[in-house]
């Protein structure tokens, strides 16, 4: 198999990940948080490069860090987690750029984490994507239920007598995954368009839930495909190819349902 | 080195002098709207226009050089601080709306650059900045815009502190909620496009948000919240500055000033949160122990 085709398997299998997953995201309203965690994935991969470590390794356990800095910020008063999100945010950038300052002989360049380049992916990249796949499907099938219940109606879930943290736990562990195993194909930066766009798109047009946990991940194996694609026909990077043909299947589904106006509204 | 000469000797030199006065109307500036960013609860819009900002930037810069990179930085974010207000107000809006239109941006401004030669060198300046090689004339760019910020906000300090606390009141008082968000929008849009070619791209939002919310950590006084902020962020940022200078001089370690300004910050939010945990917790814990004995 040559490297594009490795690149179009690893497209196809990192974007329906990122889409399952990001209906997750969307749904139970996690994209500042989910941003926070791509971007703070960006000094463990660095700090995994300079120690010679797996990149994925030292973004999981960086984004594992990064979750318990973040519950504990959310639980003093006056701050939040939108203050929780923006500060580790911005701390995971300054790290990651002094780390990579004090190792200038880094053998890897480091915009690839910023920008992705999913022209280089590894074999491992992509097996380890399609296991986290294979996990997030496994959960979707067996506790979808439960998990659109909590993200819906979360009193109406504790009152039925479910407990609320395992299903949250779930749903981060999940997330973490997916940012971790995405960042090799589009990066640090862009890789909340790729999460966050095709789930939105499909909430946009779905008017059952079911709908958009099977539309998403079709959007995001597209985006994928159609970027990496459109990356060596106009011959510019494809992580930003990736991000922009995912932001514009939103744009259209915005578009279409403007449009659309026999379509009942969806609330949410 | 001594104390006194690691907190002065650096700055003697001309390009440190500079970054040191950018550094303090930035200071000024975010800390007054970073203290309205807090209240609003406007974070994650802030990160927003920093990624909307920088299409401007790369074009300006791929077209102008450094003169170029201010007049399309500043385009580009006054039209998306416009943009933000109107989503804002509009029904469609959620923060997966925000991301993905702003990441878009952002990939936008990355295809410009990838454009040029020495790619990956350029991009690096553009998103981390460059705060050691400002000109002189972009120090003065720096102030005026920054005053223009400050003006805006502290005109309408009273109003937005108002529609911060109280939306419904603030509608039913007659006031006028567009012109006003409009109005910090454009502000906060401002300190991004200053801040940019400063700490760069993907430090920003640690300038805007880091000072508010360690403020709302220190005193729960309103009007504190204001200069606490600017001076936390004045003080970090010179610490900062010297702390990059001093390893580059006495450990030969060539680091980022953008970075090492943003870790300050940070590590000085986390020792306000310390504290502020501490405190809560010997406060929480005298009234039980004067029960139990």
């Amino acid at each position: 198999m040559g490297f594009f085709e490795q690149a179009l398997l690893a497209a196809v299998v990192i974007g329906a990940l990122s889409g399952l997953v990001g209906a997750l995201v969307v749904l139970r309203r996690r994209t500042f948080f989910a941003q926070a965690l791509t971007h703070a994935t960006f000094p463990g991969a660095v700090g995994a490069a300079v120690l010679g470590l797996s990149i994925p390794l030292g973004a999981a356990v960086a984004s594992v860090a990064i979750v318990g800095i973040m519950a504990l910020i959310g639980r003093v008063g006056r701050q939040g987690s939108q203050v929780a999100s923006g500060i580790v945010l911005t701390a995971g950038f300054a790290l990651g750029v002094l780390v990579q300052a004090l190792n200038p002989t880094l053998p890897v360049q480091v915009d690839s984490f910023l920008v992705g380049s999913i022209l280089t992916v590894t074999n491992g990249d992509v097996l380890l994507a399609a296991g986290v796949l294979v996990v997030a499907v496994s959960v979707v099938v067996f506790l979808g239920k439960e998990i659109l219940f909590s993200t819906f109606d979360v009193d109406g879930f504790r009152a039925a007598g479910y407990r609320e943290w395992p299903i949250e736990l779930l749903s981060l562990a999940l997330i973490t995954a997916t940012v971790v195993t995405a960042m090799p194909a589009v990066g640090a930066i862009l890789a909340i368009a790729l999460i966050a766009a095709p789930a939105a798109a499909a909430r946009l047009l779905a008017s059952r839930a079911t709908q958009i946990v099977v539309a998403a991940p079709l959007i995001g194996s597209a985006s994928g495909v159609i970027g990496v694609l459109l990356s060596r026909a106009l011959d510019v990077p494809a992580g930003p190819a990736i991000a922009l043909t995912a932001a514009t299947f939103f744009l259209l589904a915005l578009g279409m349902r403007r449009f659309g106006a026999s379509r009942i509204r969806l609330r949410a | 080195m001594d104390l006194l000469g690691f907190l002065f000797d650096g700055f003697s030199l001309p390009f440190m002098a500079r970054a040191a006065a950018v550094l303090a109307a930035l200071s000024l500036v975010a800390g007054v709207v970073g203290v309205l960013v807090n209240l609003r609860g406007l974070e994650f819009i802030s990160d927003g226009l920093t990624h909307a900002v920088f299409p401007g930037i790369a074009v300006g810069f791929v077209w102008g050089g450094r003169e170029g990179l201010f007049l399309g930085a500043m385009v580009a974010a006054l039209v998306a601080a416009a943009a933000l207000t109107l989503i804002a107000r509009s029904a469609v809006p959620t923060d997966a709306a925000i991301a993905v239109v702003f990441t878009a941006m952002f990939s936008i401004g990355i295809i410009v650059v990838s454009r040029e030669t020495n790619y990956a060198g350029q991009l690096q300046q553009l998103l981390f900045g460059r705060l050691l090689t400002i000109s002189p004339a972009e120090v003065v760019q720096t102030i005026v815009i920054c005053g223009v910020a400050l003006l805006a906000v502290t005109l309408t300090a009273k109003e937005q502190v108002f529609r911060a606390f109280d939306n419904t009141g603030f509608d039913a008082a007659g006031y006028r909620p567009l012109l006003l968000d409009l109005l910090l929008n454009g502000a906060i849009a401002l300190v991004v496009v200053t801040a940019s070619s400063a700490v760069g791209t993907l430090l920003v939002l640690g300038l805007l948000i880091v000072p508010g919310a360690v403020a709302r950590l220190v005193t729960q006084r309103l009007w504190l919240l204001f200069p606490v902020a600017a001076v936390f962020s004045g003080v970090a940022a010179w610490l900062g500055l010297a702390f990059g200078f001093a390893a580059s001089v006495d450990l030969g370690i060539d680091l980022p000033s953008g970075a090492t300004v943003v870790l300050t910050l940070v590590s000085g939010y986390f020792v306000a949160l310390l504290a502020r945990l501490a405190v809560d917790r010997v406060r929480a814990g005298r009234p039980r122990s004067e029960v139990a004995s």
